[in-house]
């Protein structure tokens, strides 16, 4: 346990040297520098809805729109956060594996699993430290500006994280296998942006097919691959306060973690370098 | 007690493809602790291979070999042992003060007293003014003295180099040869790769050569180079062709000037016959010599009959 902590935290180091995750967090506070402009720009008198809580049919506006805020931020958060992450920690597997580096790894007392684990986890602290920063700022200002202190806006950094660590497990997997950094984040981003949205309706296509094993074949692609779409649909839907109806999603995507990890660590225990 | 013991290890890149390379043969050898050892052999020997097995960065088909008493699949004996791998490359985010912690803690080296250790090795291998430079901005000479800081800096008993003076500027290279003999004085044991044979000459207490993964001689740097059958002999006067010419009917005589000779004799007893002849003619012994000949020269004389 020692050595995976070890290996995470050197890994969190070498995360923050790279320059993509000072962006990140620069990218981040200018959004909320902005937002905070915003917010003090625009006071409450200026907005006769908020902060009187006025009732229109007895719903309260100010957390209406409040809320509607919070929705209208976090989808594009959402994309921009994973796809920043995944640029971020595409290349540390294959930096990993560079010759020089990775016989002088080897030959510590570290087994190859506390690695692969150690690299896991320091990938996803990093990236959950800087969502955090991002949305409690956020959830902050929203909650000083609206007096809105829900605290299910905060659920959205453990989904996105959650995200993340999906497609990063297959990103080390595509890493120990291929060591590329640029075919990882090509799957990953075809994934995020083209596969994932297109499963999620695959009722949409079964029409195109009269056959039933390619239905069955979509259908199997569907469970296999991470739902990224409908993770990005249930971060609104726990904020629109509907909470988790369907668990599957979560669970499947989660196998593919399980499975992506535990391949990594097969694979690289079996491999000379 | 033996450092490194490998018995029949073979090690076979792509077994199953047309292209497989066959780096080690039923390699067997054993490496005495508290030694120098020092492994020569050309190119695509099976050098680095060998300690990359002992590692456990490459596996090995068949074989067994153990480092100090324990297998080498149990990775927590290399906590005891250091590395310079041959063209290492540190994060180049660390500067070399950094880079010496990072390794240390990868190590499992978590005793209180790193900063001393670091001073210490940082003045040891003169790096103690590029501490806090990025080791990006390094020299190849300073990237092996940062290297080699890092191999000892988990203070191991048992210290694996390849090629540890390349890049080091000749005067580099005396200090590396004298923090080696250092370390060794102090009990550790030392396995070097190299191919510069003059170095390993200087230092190594027993050699192996290898070649096409088969070793193919081994011994110490005394047994390698001291030819037992060739002597010199310098007499007082000059002496005149007959003598050579009788002399030369039982032995092989070579390299004749007008008062030395060199003979290549069967037995020792064969010295005290050529001194009689010497006396007969009325010489006097000035030097009586046994040949040695560089590592290199026997390096090379070995590759070419294998």
């Amino acid at each position: 346990m020692n050595n995976i902590w070890i290996t995470t935290l050197l890994t969190i180091r070498e995360t923050f040297s790279r320059k993509i995750f000072i962006l990140f967090a620069g990218v981040s506070t200018l959004i909320l520098f902005l937002l905070g402009i915003l917010f003090v720009s625009v006071g409450v008198e200026n907005m006769p809805l908020l902060g009187s809580n006025i009732k229109i049919d007895g719903i309260d506006m100010s957390s209406e729109i409040s809320r509607s805020l919070k929705l209208l931020i976090i989808s594009p958060l959402y994309g921009f956060g994973i796809f920043l992450a995944i640029f971020s920690v595409s290349s540390i597997i294959p930096q990993m594996l560079e010759k020089g580096n990775i016989d002088l790894l080897l030959s510590k007392p570290i087994s190859r699993m506390q690695l692969i684990l150690g690299k896991f986890f320091g990938g996803n602290i990093v990236v959950f430290l800087n969502l955090s920063y991002l949305i409690i700022s956020l959830w902050f200002m929203i909650g000083l500006k609206f007096g809105d202190w829900d605290l299910t806006f905060l659920w959205s950094i453990l989904i996105i994280t959650f995200v993340f660590a999906v497609l990063y497990a297959m990103i080390i997997f595509i890493g120990v296998l291929s060591n590329s950094s640029i075919l990882a984040m090509m799957i990953s981003y075809i994934i995020l942006l083209i596969l994932s949205p297109i499963l999620a309706s695959r009722e949409v296509f079964y029409n195109l097919f009269e056959s039933d094993i390619a239905k069955t074949l979509i259908d199997g692609l569907y469970y296999l691959i991470p739902k990224t779409a409908e993770l990005s649909s249930l971060i609104s839907e726990i904020n629109v306060g509907m909470g988790i109806e369907d668990f599957q999603p979560l669970l499947t995507s989660f196998a593919f973690l399980i499975l992506n990890l535990a391949l990594s660590i097969i694979i690289f225990n079996k491999r000379d370098y | 007690m033996n450092a490194i013991e490998v018995n029949n290890l073979t090690k076979i890149y792509n077994p199953n493809s047309k292209n497989s390379v066959t780096a080690l043969k039923d390699f067997s050898l054993s490496v005495e602790s508290g030694k120098i050892f020092g492994l020569l052999g050309p190119n695509g020997a099976g050098k680095t291979t060998l300690v990359k097995v002992l590692l456990g960065i490459v596996f090995a088909n068949s074989g067994e070999a153990k480092i100090l008493g324990e297998d080498i699949g149990n990775y927590n004996i290399r906590s005891r042992i250091g590395y310079l791998p041959e063209n290492h490359k540190f994060p180049n985010y660390l500067t070399g003060e950094d880079t010496l912690k990072y390794y240390a803690k990868l190590s499992g080296y978590t005793n209180s007293d790193l900063d001393q250790r670091i001073n210490e090795l940082l003045a040891l291998v003169k790096m103690n003014k590029w501490r806090k430079t990025k080791v990006k901005k390094y020299s190849k000479g300073m990237l092996q003295r940062i290297g080699l800081a890092q191999a000892l800096v988990h203070n191991p008993d048992l210290v694996f180099l390849d090629e540890p003076t390349d890049g080091v500027d000749p005067i580099g290279r005396k200090e590396i040869r004298d923090i080696l003999l250092n370390i060794k004085s102090e009990g550790k044991t030392i396995f070097v790769n190299s191919h510069l044979l003059s170095e390993v000459e200087l230092i190594s207490d027993r050699v192996a050569i290898l070649n096409n993964g088969e070793l193919i001689k081994e011994g110490s740097v005394e047994e390698f180079t001291t030819q037992k059958e060739v002597y010199e002999v310098k007499v007082n006067k000059s002496f005149d062709s007959e003598l050579i010419a009788d002399i030369m009917r039982e032995y092989e005589v070579f390299e004749i000037k007008s008062d030395s000779f060199r003979i290549k004799i069967k037995e020792e007893s064969d010295l005290d016959k050529i001194t009689d002849k010497l006396r007969e003619h009325d010489l006097g012994i000035r030097n009586l010599n046994n040949i040695k000949t560089s590592l290199e020269d026997i390096f090379i004389n070995l590759i070419n009959k294998n």
